[in-house]
Protein backbone atom coordinates (compact mmCIF):
# COMPACT_ATOMS: atom_id res chain seq x y z
CA UNK A 1 0.00 0.00 0.00
CA UNK A 2 1.77 3.65 -0.91
CA UNK A 3 1.55 6.64 0.82
CA UNK A 4 -1.84 7.82 -0.88
CA UNK A 5 -3.75 4.93 -0.62
CA UNK A 6 -2.85 4.95 3.85
CA UNK A 7 -4.10 8.73 2.81
CA UNK A 8 -6.86 8.05 1.60
CA UNK A 9 -7.93 5.16 3.89
CA UNK A 10 -7.16 7.48 7.08
CA UNK A 11 -9.35 10.40 5.14
CA UNK A 12 -12.13 7.64 4.55
CA UNK A 13 -12.23 6.33 8.34
CA UNK A 14 -12.45 10.15 9.28
CA UNK A 15 -15.80 10.42 7.35
CA UNK A 16 -17.27 9.13 10.14
CA UNK A 17 -15.85 11.07 13.01
CA UNK A 18 -18.14 13.32 15.10
CA UNK A 19 -18.63 17.00 14.55
CA UNK A 20 -18.51 19.07 17.72
CA UNK A 21 -22.23 20.37 17.71
CA UNK A 22 -22.35 24.05 17.07
CA UNK A 23 -25.34 26.67 17.32
CA UNK A 24 -24.57 30.25 16.06
CA UNK A 25 -27.87 31.12 14.98
CA UNK A 26 -27.93 33.60 18.16
CA UNK A 27 -24.04 34.89 18.14
CA UNK A 28 -25.03 35.58 14.20
CA UNK A 29 -28.43 37.37 14.63
CA UNK A 30 -26.94 39.17 17.44
CA UNK A 31 -24.11 40.73 15.74
CA UNK A 32 -26.42 41.55 12.86
CA UNK A 33 -28.86 43.20 14.82
CA UNK A 34 -26.72 45.24 17.08
CA UNK A 35 -24.89 46.65 13.82
CA UNK A 36 -21.55 45.58 13.65
CA UNK A 37 -21.64 44.06 9.88
CA UNK A 38 -24.45 45.01 7.81
CA UNK A 39 -24.29 45.04 4.17
CA UNK A 40 -23.73 48.50 2.67
CA UNK A 41 -26.58 50.51 1.33
CA UNK A 42 -27.04 51.63 -2.47
CA UNK A 43 -25.26 55.18 -1.37
CA UNK A 44 -22.43 53.77 0.44
CA UNK A 45 -21.88 51.44 -2.78
CA UNK A 46 -21.81 54.35 -4.94
CA UNK A 47 -19.55 56.53 -2.50
CA UNK A 48 -17.35 53.50 -2.59
CA UNK A 49 -17.06 53.23 -6.22
CA UNK A 50 -16.28 57.15 -6.38
CA UNK A 51 -13.46 56.87 -3.77
CA UNK A 52 -11.81 53.71 -5.36
CA UNK A 53 -12.15 56.02 -8.92
CA UNK A 54 -10.51 58.86 -7.06
CA UNK A 55 -7.75 56.94 -6.05
CA UNK A 56 -7.17 55.25 -8.87
CA UNK A 57 -6.66 58.96 -10.60
CA UNK A 58 -5.52 60.72 -7.63
CA UNK A 59 -2.37 58.46 -7.39
CA UNK A 60 -0.57 58.83 -10.99
CA UNK A 61 -1.73 62.11 -10.89
CA UNK A 62 0.84 62.97 -7.64
CA UNK A 63 3.57 60.89 -9.14
CA UNK A 64 3.66 62.77 -12.05
CA UNK A 65 3.00 66.07 -10.38
CA UNK A 66 6.14 64.98 -8.05
CA UNK A 67 8.20 64.08 -11.45
CA UNK A 68 7.50 67.39 -13.21
CA UNK A 69 8.00 69.45 -10.11
CA UNK A 70 11.23 67.93 -9.29
CA UNK A 71 12.20 68.45 -13.33
CA UNK A 72 11.00 72.12 -12.78
CA UNK A 73 12.78 72.77 -9.48
CA UNK A 74 16.01 71.41 -10.60
CA UNK A 75 17.57 74.53 -12.36
CA UNK A 76 16.09 76.71 -9.77
CA UNK A 77 17.96 74.87 -7.19
CA UNK A 78 21.58 74.93 -9.13
CA UNK A 79 20.93 78.96 -9.03
CA UNK A 80 20.58 78.23 -5.38
CA UNK A 81 23.63 76.30 -4.87
CA UNK A 82 25.78 78.86 -7.29
CA UNK A 83 24.54 81.60 -4.81
CA UNK A 84 25.63 79.63 -1.38
CA UNK A 85 29.06 78.97 -3.65
CA UNK A 86 29.12 82.39 -3.73
CA UNK A 87 28.11 84.00 -0.19
CA UNK A 88 30.92 81.55 1.31
CA UNK B 1 10.93 19.63 -15.50
CA UNK B 2 7.99 16.76 -15.35
CA UNK B 3 5.75 19.66 -13.42
CA UNK B 4 6.37 22.01 -15.99
CA UNK B 5 5.05 19.27 -18.33
CA UNK B 6 2.11 18.88 -16.70
CA UNK B 7 1.29 21.83 -15.83
CA UNK B 8 1.52 22.55 -20.25
CA UNK B 9 -0.61 19.02 -20.51
CA UNK B 10 -3.24 20.67 -18.20
CA UNK B 11 -3.30 24.24 -19.93
CA UNK B 12 -3.95 22.77 -23.04
CA UNK B 13 -6.45 20.52 -22.37
CA UNK B 14 -8.23 22.88 -20.27
CA UNK B 15 -8.05 24.96 -23.57
CA UNK B 16 -9.18 22.35 -25.40
CA UNK B 17 -12.27 21.85 -23.04
CA UNK B 18 -13.06 25.54 -23.01
CA UNK B 19 -13.38 25.93 -27.25
CA UNK B 20 -15.42 23.03 -26.82
CA UNK B 21 -17.86 23.79 -24.17
CA UNK B 22 -17.76 26.83 -26.55
CA UNK B 23 -19.49 25.53 -29.14
CA UNK B 24 -22.91 26.18 -30.22
CA UNK B 25 -25.44 23.10 -29.43
CA UNK B 26 -22.85 22.00 -27.08
CA UNK B 27 -25.04 21.00 -23.70
CA UNK B 28 -24.28 23.18 -20.63
CA UNK B 29 -24.16 21.56 -17.22
CA UNK B 30 -27.28 23.98 -15.44
CA UNK B 31 -26.49 23.67 -11.28
CA UNK B 32 -29.42 22.20 -9.62
CA UNK B 33 -31.11 24.82 -8.16
CA UNK B 34 -31.77 25.91 -4.83
CA UNK B 35 -34.78 23.92 -2.50
CA UNK B 36 -38.18 26.26 -2.45
CA UNK B 37 -37.92 26.78 1.74
CA UNK B 38 -34.25 27.99 0.53
CA UNK B 39 -34.91 30.57 -1.86
CA UNK B 40 -38.25 31.80 0.00
CA UNK B 41 -35.68 32.08 3.48
CA UNK B 42 -33.12 34.58 0.96
CA UNK B 43 -36.01 36.28 -0.23
CA UNK B 44 -37.40 37.29 3.51
CA UNK B 45 -33.73 37.79 4.44
CA UNK B 46 -33.45 40.01 1.36
CA UNK B 47 -36.32 41.88 2.71
CA UNK B 48 -35.25 41.95 6.59
CA UNK B 49 -36.84 39.25 7.88
CA UNK B 50 -34.39 38.06 10.92
CA UNK B 51 -36.49 35.32 11.62
CA UNK B 52 -35.90 33.90 7.43
CA UNK B 53 -32.38 34.29 8.08
CA UNK B 54 -32.51 32.34 11.75
CA UNK B 55 -34.37 29.27 9.33
CA UNK B 56 -31.43 29.43 6.91
CA UNK B 57 -28.76 29.32 9.96
CA UNK B 58 -30.57 26.78 11.76
CA UNK B 59 -30.77 24.56 8.29
CA UNK B 60 -27.72 24.58 6.92
CA UNK B 61 -24.81 25.16 10.43
CA UNK B 62 -24.46 21.27 10.87
CA UNK B 63 -22.93 20.64 7.13
CA UNK B 64 -21.06 23.98 7.50
CA UNK B 65 -19.80 22.95 11.00
CA UNK B 66 -18.56 19.69 10.01
CA UNK B 67 -16.96 21.54 6.85
CA UNK B 68 -14.87 23.66 9.46
CA UNK B 69 -13.97 21.24 11.47
CA UNK B 70 -11.75 20.18 8.60
CA UNK B 71 -9.96 23.62 9.32
CA UNK B 72 -9.73 23.44 13.09
CA UNK B 73 -10.07 21.66 15.86
CA UNK B 74 -10.39 23.85 18.41
CA UNK B 75 -14.23 24.05 19.83
CA UNK B 76 -13.84 27.96 20.31
CA UNK B 77 -12.10 29.13 16.97
CA UNK B 78 -14.56 26.65 15.22
CA UNK B 79 -17.49 28.32 16.63
CA UNK B 80 -16.03 31.67 15.75
CA UNK B 81 -15.62 30.19 11.65
CA UNK B 82 -18.78 29.17 11.62
CA UNK B 83 -19.77 32.15 12.54
CA UNK B 84 -18.10 34.09 10.63
CA UNK B 85 -19.23 32.09 7.81
CA UNK B 86 -23.16 32.67 8.54
CA UNK B 87 -21.72 36.55 8.85
CA UNK B 88 -20.13 36.83 6.00
CA UNK B 89 -23.29 35.06 3.86
CA UNK B 90 -26.06 37.03 5.37
CA UNK B 91 -23.14 40.42 4.01
CA UNK B 92 -23.24 38.65 0.68
CA UNK B 93 -26.53 37.42 0.15
CA UNK B 94 -27.49 39.95 -2.71
CA UNK B 95 -25.04 38.22 -4.62
CA UNK B 96 -26.40 34.70 -4.53
CA UNK B 97 -28.81 34.14 -7.90
CA UNK B 98 -30.16 31.17 -6.71
CA UNK B 99 -28.69 29.14 -9.57
CA UNK B 100 -26.54 27.08 -7.52
CA UNK B 101 -28.15 25.27 -4.29
CA UNK B 102 -26.98 27.38 -1.32
CA UNK B 103 -25.39 24.84 0.31
CA UNK B 104 -22.91 25.21 -2.59
CA UNK B 105 -22.59 28.64 -2.00
CA UNK B 106 -22.14 27.83 1.63
CA UNK B 107 -19.41 26.06 1.18
CA UNK B 108 -17.32 28.67 -1.36
CA UNK B 109 -17.92 30.83 1.71
CA UNK B 110 -16.59 28.27 4.49
CA UNK B 111 -13.62 27.17 1.81
CA UNK B 112 -12.91 30.71 2.05
CA UNK B 113 -13.25 31.70 5.87
CA UNK B 114 -11.21 28.34 6.71
CA UNK B 115 -8.31 29.68 4.02
CA UNK B 116 -8.19 33.00 5.60
CA UNK B 117 -7.90 31.15 9.20
CA UNK B 118 -5.26 28.71 8.30
CA UNK B 119 -2.97 31.76 6.21
CA UNK B 120 -3.65 34.42 9.28
CA UNK B 121 -2.59 31.37 11.32
CA UNK B 122 0.35 30.66 9.47
CA UNK B 123 1.91 34.14 9.46
CA UNK B 124 1.74 34.35 13.39
CA UNK B 125 3.25 30.99 14.66
CA UNK B 126 4.71 28.09 12.64
CA UNK B 127 2.98 24.77 12.35
CA UNK B 128 3.22 22.64 15.65
CA UNK B 129 5.85 20.13 15.11
CA UNK B 130 4.17 16.62 14.11
CA UNK B 131 6.59 13.69 15.42
CA UNK B 132 6.00 11.68 11.96
CA UNK B 133 7.05 8.53 13.95
CA UNK B 134 3.45 8.47 15.20
CA UNK B 135 2.61 8.20 11.80
CA UNK B 136 3.94 5.18 11.43
CA UNK B 137 2.51 3.66 14.54
CA UNK B 138 -1.21 4.72 13.90
CA UNK B 139 -0.91 3.60 9.77
CA UNK B 140 1.94 1.47 10.04
CA UNK B 141 1.61 -0.80 6.29
CA UNK B 142 -1.94 0.66 5.95
CA UNK B 143 -4.05 -2.35 7.74
CA UNK B 144 -4.06 -0.48 11.15
CA UNK B 145 -6.24 2.49 10.00
CA UNK B 146 -9.41 0.15 10.00
CA UNK B 147 -8.85 -0.20 13.72
CA UNK B 148 -8.32 3.93 14.33
CA UNK B 149 -11.25 5.78 15.93
CA UNK B 150 -12.92 7.72 12.90
CA UNK B 151 -11.95 10.56 15.25
CA UNK B 152 -8.23 9.54 15.60
CA UNK B 153 -8.62 9.38 11.97
CA UNK B 154 -9.36 12.92 11.74
CA UNK B 155 -7.04 13.81 14.18
CA UNK B 156 -3.91 12.76 12.75
CA UNK B 157 -4.92 13.44 9.28
CA UNK B 158 -5.49 17.27 10.46
CA UNK B 159 -1.95 16.85 12.38
CA UNK B 160 -0.07 15.48 9.04
CA UNK B 161 -2.00 18.24 6.65
CA UNK B 162 -1.09 21.02 9.17
CA UNK B 163 2.68 20.75 8.26
CA UNK B 164 1.91 22.03 4.70
CA UNK B 165 1.45 25.71 3.32
CA UNK B 166 -2.04 26.75 3.56
CA UNK B 167 -2.56 26.51 -0.34
CA UNK B 168 -1.50 22.70 -0.30
CA UNK B 169 -3.59 21.91 2.73
CA UNK B 170 -6.70 23.81 1.04
CA UNK B 171 -6.25 21.32 -2.08
CA UNK B 172 -5.06 18.49 -0.22
CA UNK B 173 -7.94 18.78 2.38
CA UNK B 174 -10.39 19.44 0.00
CA UNK B 175 -9.42 16.55 -2.34
CA UNK B 176 -8.91 13.73 0.39
CA UNK B 177 -11.35 14.88 3.33
CA UNK B 178 -13.92 16.66 1.43
CA UNK B 179 -13.79 14.63 -1.00
CA UNK B 180 -13.73 17.03 -4.10
CA UNK B 181 -12.61 16.43 -7.53
CA UNK B 182 -11.47 19.25 -9.96
CA UNK B 183 -14.22 20.43 -10.55
CA UNK B 184 -15.54 21.02 -7.35
CA UNK B 185 -12.27 21.66 -5.51
CA UNK B 186 -12.62 24.82 -8.44
CA UNK B 187 -15.89 25.95 -7.42
CA UNK B 188 -15.07 26.46 -3.81
CA UNK B 189 -11.87 27.80 -3.87
CA UNK B 190 -12.06 30.11 -7.17
CA UNK B 191 -9.07 28.88 -8.92
CA UNK B 192 -8.75 27.76 -12.61
CA UNK B 193 -9.46 23.94 -13.13
CA UNK B 194 -5.66 23.91 -14.34
CA UNK B 195 -5.07 26.12 -11.83
CA UNK B 196 -6.54 23.30 -9.04
CA UNK B 197 -4.75 20.70 -11.21
CA UNK B 198 -1.07 21.88 -10.91
CA UNK B 199 -1.77 22.84 -7.40
CA UNK B 200 -2.80 19.55 -6.40
CA UNK B 201 0.01 17.74 -8.41
CA UNK B 202 2.42 20.33 -6.13
CA UNK B 203 0.75 19.40 -3.21
CA UNK B 204 0.92 15.85 -3.33
CA UNK B 205 4.62 15.21 -4.13
CA UNK B 206 5.61 17.86 -1.21
CA UNK B 207 3.23 15.76 1.31
CA UNK B 208 4.98 12.37 -0.29
CA UNK B 209 7.86 13.94 0.83
CA UNK B 210 7.12 15.00 3.80
CA UNK B 211 5.84 11.36 4.69
CA UNK B 212 9.23 9.75 3.41
CA UNK B 213 11.15 11.74 5.68
CA UNK B 214 9.43 9.43 8.52
CA UNK B 215 11.92 6.77 7.09
CA UNK B 216 9.51 3.99 6.55
CA UNK B 217 7.72 5.48 3.62
CA UNK B 218 8.99 4.33 0.17
CA UNK B 219 8.23 6.14 -3.21
CA UNK B 220 5.75 3.30 -5.01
Amino acid sequence: MNWEQKIERLAARAQAERTPRVDVTQSVLHILTAGQAQPLTATERVWMWLAAATSAVAVPAAVVAFVLYSQSASPLNEIVEAISWAVQ
Amino acid sequence: MPEFAAWIEAMLAESVRAVADSLPGRRQDAPAGSTPADLDDVRLTRRGDPDAYRRLIERHQERVARMLWRFSRDRQVHEELVQDVFVEAYLSLRGYRGKAPLEHWLARIATRVGYRYWKEKARRQAAEPFDLEKWDEAVGDGQATASLEPDDAGELLHRVLAQMSPRDRLVLTLRYLEQCDVVETARRTGWTKTMVKVQTMRARNRLRKLLEQSGTELVQ
